[in-house]
């Protein structure tokens, strides 16, 4: 793609749609144009915006108080905040990430817009639904937020009892009830995915036509179905514990505070892969587009974010290998957690086999894909590390943790995003934006991210613990490179936040499909027509069509 | 089907057929279940947890449960839910009358078991069994454990009054619906995706009556 120059006009401003282009009735983003048709949008495609605007402005929450507490580790004596302040920061940062970040990022807004025009559906199969499910997200966030204007919390994003429940002395209460609501924002979600893949795939469109975007979102809505009732109850009686003091949590009323972790790591084990599938979806789209080569073993990937979906409930015990569960426990949680790494290879083994000896072109999708192979798999294979029994004992709760869990929803999660931004950008919004400085942002992130989390592997192993500002002297050269590495990390967060926004107005016009990628999705115009699809939409025959063949037998030469 | 008016579902604008639209429909529902079910299954494994942990204290405590109480709302409810299915199977034939009638007997018989649940908490506050309430000294102090107990006991049941309190709402807007000529024509399937809710709210009760209070005796 040749870098943009200021074409011919504003896009979104401009009533008009040029004619040219389409000629068959505006487009969605000019269908209407009130404030109204916007908030009571039942449009998917709308409705992936309103989600995308909302998760944007809490990245920037997260970030800023990742900052903060990156600025706190550069002295190892703990001066610049007080001890509560700190305590608050990081809770605030995992609390938004999490919840309102990672969460919802990729299946909120890019499953929301992109499912239906994949599989070539009119809407989700409930629209209103759709919609009711942003607003209970932002009923949520306003819970959480009122907490932090309140005073801020200071569990920790994993609410551990008693903590939680006898000794905190901050908004527990608020900020918990707002993670319950937005979970319920995610079931909504997840209910609307699961039956609109069942029902309204176009005529011919069968299961293994999918994309395997489609397929990973599948296999994340079981897991929003399946798990996210049980976070519920969980924080319902955390809730009741708090303000009541109903006893489940408290060893004197025949309680237990262990219970709380294991309702909580129940759900929230799988929600990583809530957080890191989706994201598995996006390679999959942007790599074979950008080797313009069949994804290779269609069938193994698609069988792995199903077997990802599966396991991933049997492993919640390897977050709480310390704290006195059986030994025979944790033997099984151990292996369990070795099993999981086998779906999540295979995953890795195709893209890569798909990349190679395609006709590879570095456009910025491509580059936030291959950042993110390489990360997943440091991330990865980390966590084999902390599933052996005896690592563990040495590294929980230390930076090894938090770098393993970085690698994997930053470096895996934050990077598919972002290529799936970019790819999918001209779609959304029907321009480029300029590709020199997506090429030169991606490669940024790339830098600043290793930089960042790198080192805390190092400090990790040798022994600094999490949650803590005041540590050991010999530690600060570590940290300081860390806190060094996040304002590069920064700058590339910033790049694109502006040169998208720019693109929106100023960028070059997009044809239908700029990347000649395949999939439904690239019929339509770009930005597609309120309703999808002007004629009924022909299902391929084969998924990935790409000019080359992936030769998956070996054995045959060219 | 005699008498009956036209039944049908009228087709959304996102749908390409009405066959689709109803399964996508019931599907929904089925999925919805789902996470109720698992929602109140975490709630009970507590409960039974508690139960082998510290049976006498549970016993103790569920002596204090108002087992007839409980008893004939577990009656109440499952004839609910008959006339429900008396309500589903009229707005087949399209006997619209009659089905808001079955419709209604369903909300009352739902209000009645609130009353009576109403009524059983009432007497439990008598009896300082609401160890929640600060003020209110609780009557069995001696046994930690049995607290426990009665407060899941709060949870679970408070719980699924507010399903059922839903139930009811949802179902008065829907006789108000069809209270008017052509709603079976446009909208049957609504009935048909309401029942299974229903019958999933009496169901979870069907499991709660034995694991709080048959279960303890
Ligand atoms: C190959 C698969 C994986 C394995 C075997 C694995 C293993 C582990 C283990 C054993 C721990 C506990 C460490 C400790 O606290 O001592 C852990 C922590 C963690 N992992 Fe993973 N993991 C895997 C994938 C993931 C993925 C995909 C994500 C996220 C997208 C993730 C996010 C986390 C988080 C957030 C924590 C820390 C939780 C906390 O205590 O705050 N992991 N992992
Ligand atoms: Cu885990």
């Amino acid at each position: 793609m040749t870098s943009g120059t200021i074409t011919d006009g504003p896009a979104l401003r401009d009533p008009h749609t040029p004619d040219s282009r389409i000629g068959h009735g505006p487009d969605y983003l000019h269908a209407e144009h009130t404030l109204r048709s916007w908030f009571f949008t039942t449009d998917h495609k709308r409705i992936a915006l309103l989600y995308l605007a909302s998760i944007t402005a809490f990245f920037v929450i997260g970030a800023v108080t990742a900052g903060l507490v990156r600025l706190a580790l550069v002295v190892p004596d703990g001066q610049v905040f007080t001890n509560d302040t700190y305590n608050k920061l990081f809770t605030i940062h995992g609390v938004v990430m999490v919840w309102f970040f990672l969460i919802p990022s990729i299946p909120a807004t890019f499953g929301n817009f992109l499912i239906p025009l994949m599989i070539g559906a009119r809407d989700l199969a409930f629209p209103k639904l759709n919609l009711a499910s942003w607003y209970v997200f932002m009923t949520g966030a306003f819970f959480t937020l009122v907490s932090v204007v309140l005073g801020g919390v200071d569990t920790g994003w994993t609410f551990y009892t008693p903590l939680s429940t006898a000794f905190s002395n901050t908004w527990v209460v608020p900020a918990l009830i707002g993670v319950t609501i937005v979970g319920f924002s995610s079931i909504l979600t997840g209910l609307n995915f699961v039956v609109t893949i069942h029902t309204m795939r176009a005529p011919g469109m069968t299961w293994f036509r999918l994309p395997i975007f489609v397929w990973t979102h599948y296999a994340t809505s079981l897991i929003f179905l399946l798990a996210t009732p049980v976070i519920t109850v969980a924080l319902v009686l955390l809730i009741a514990e708090r303000a009541f003091h109903i006893g489940v949590f408290d060893p004197a009323y025949g309680g237990d505070p262990v219970l709380f972790q294991h309702l909580f790591w129940f759900y929230s084990h799988p929600a990583v892969y809530i957080m890191v599938l989706p994201g598995m979806g996006v390679i999959s789209e942007i790599v074979p587009a950008f080797a313009q080569k069949k994804l290779f073993g269609y069938r193994f990937v698609a069988y792995a974010a199903i077997g990802l979906a599966s396991v991933t409930f049997f492993v919640w015990g390897h977050h709480m290998f310390v704290n006195g569960q059986s030994d025979l426990a944790s033997v099984a949680f151990s292996v369990l957690s070795f099993a999981v790494a086998v779906p999540s290879a295979v995953k890795v083994y195709n893209w890569t086999a798909t990349i190679h000896k395609g006709s590879l072109k570095l456009d910025t999708p491509m580059l936030y894909a291959m950042g993110y192979i390489g990360l997943f798999v440091l991330g990865g294979l980390t966590g084999l590390y902390l599933a052996t029994l005896a690592i563990n004992q040495h590294v929980h709760a230390t930076y090894f943790v938090v770098a393993h869990f970085h690698y994997i929803m930053v470096g895996g999660t934050v990077l598919a995003f972002l290529g799936g931004l970019h790819f999918w950008w001209p779609k959304f919004t029907g321009r480029m934006y300029i590709e020199a400085w997506g090429r030169i942002s991606a490669v940024l992130i790339f830098i600043g991210f290793n930089v960042t989390f790198f080192p805390q592997f190092i400090l990790g192993y040798l022994g600094m613990p999490r949650r803590y500002h005041v540590y050991p002297a010999e530690f600060q050269f570590l940290n300081i490179l860390s806190s060094a590495g996040s304002t590069i990390l920064a700058v590339g967060y910033i790049f694109p936040m502006i040169y998208l926004v720019y693109a929106i107005w100023f960028g070059k016009r997009a044809p239908a499909n700029p990347w000649d990628a395949r999939g439904l999705e690239w019929t339509v115009a770009s930005p597609p027509p309120a309703h999808n699809f002007l004629t009924e939409p022909q299902a391929p025959k084969v998924p990935y069509d790409y000019p080359i063949q992936a030769r998956e037998t070996g054995r045959q030469h060219s | 089907m005699s008498g009956g008016t036209s039944v049908g579902v009228r087709l959304a604008s996102h749908f390409a057929t009405v066959e689709q639209q109803k399964h996508a429909a019931v599907l929904g529902m089925w999925a919805w279940l789902l996470t109720e079910l698992l929602l109140f299954a975490g709630l009970f494994l507590t409960a039974l947890i508690l139960r082998l942990t510290h049976p006498e204290a549970v016993q103790a405590a569920a002596r204090h449960l108002k087992f007839w109480i409980g008893a004939v709302n577990t009656v109440v409810l499952i004839g609910s839910s008959l006339t429900m299915s008396g309500a589903i199977q009229l707005s087949r034939l399209g006997w619209q009358r009659g089905m808001v009638r079955f419709m209604l007997a369903t909300a009352a018989l739902g209000t009645l078991f609130l009353a009576l649940k109403g009524y059983e908490y009432y007497a439990d506050y008598h009896e300082h069994m609401m160890p929640f309430l600060s003020d209110r000294p609780y009557a069995l102090t001696d046994s930690p454990p049995s607290r426990l107990f009665v407060n899941l006991y709060y949870v679970a049941t408070g719980l699924h009054g507010l399903h059922l309190l839903t139930g009811i709402a949802i179902l008065l807007a829907m006789t108000r619906q069809a209270s008017r000529p052509g709603f079976l024509a446009a909208h049957q399937n609504r009935i048909e995706i309401f029942g299974l809710y229903w019958h999933f709210i009496d169901l979870i009760w069907i499991v709660a009556f034995p694991t709080l209070y048959v279960l303890n005796r």
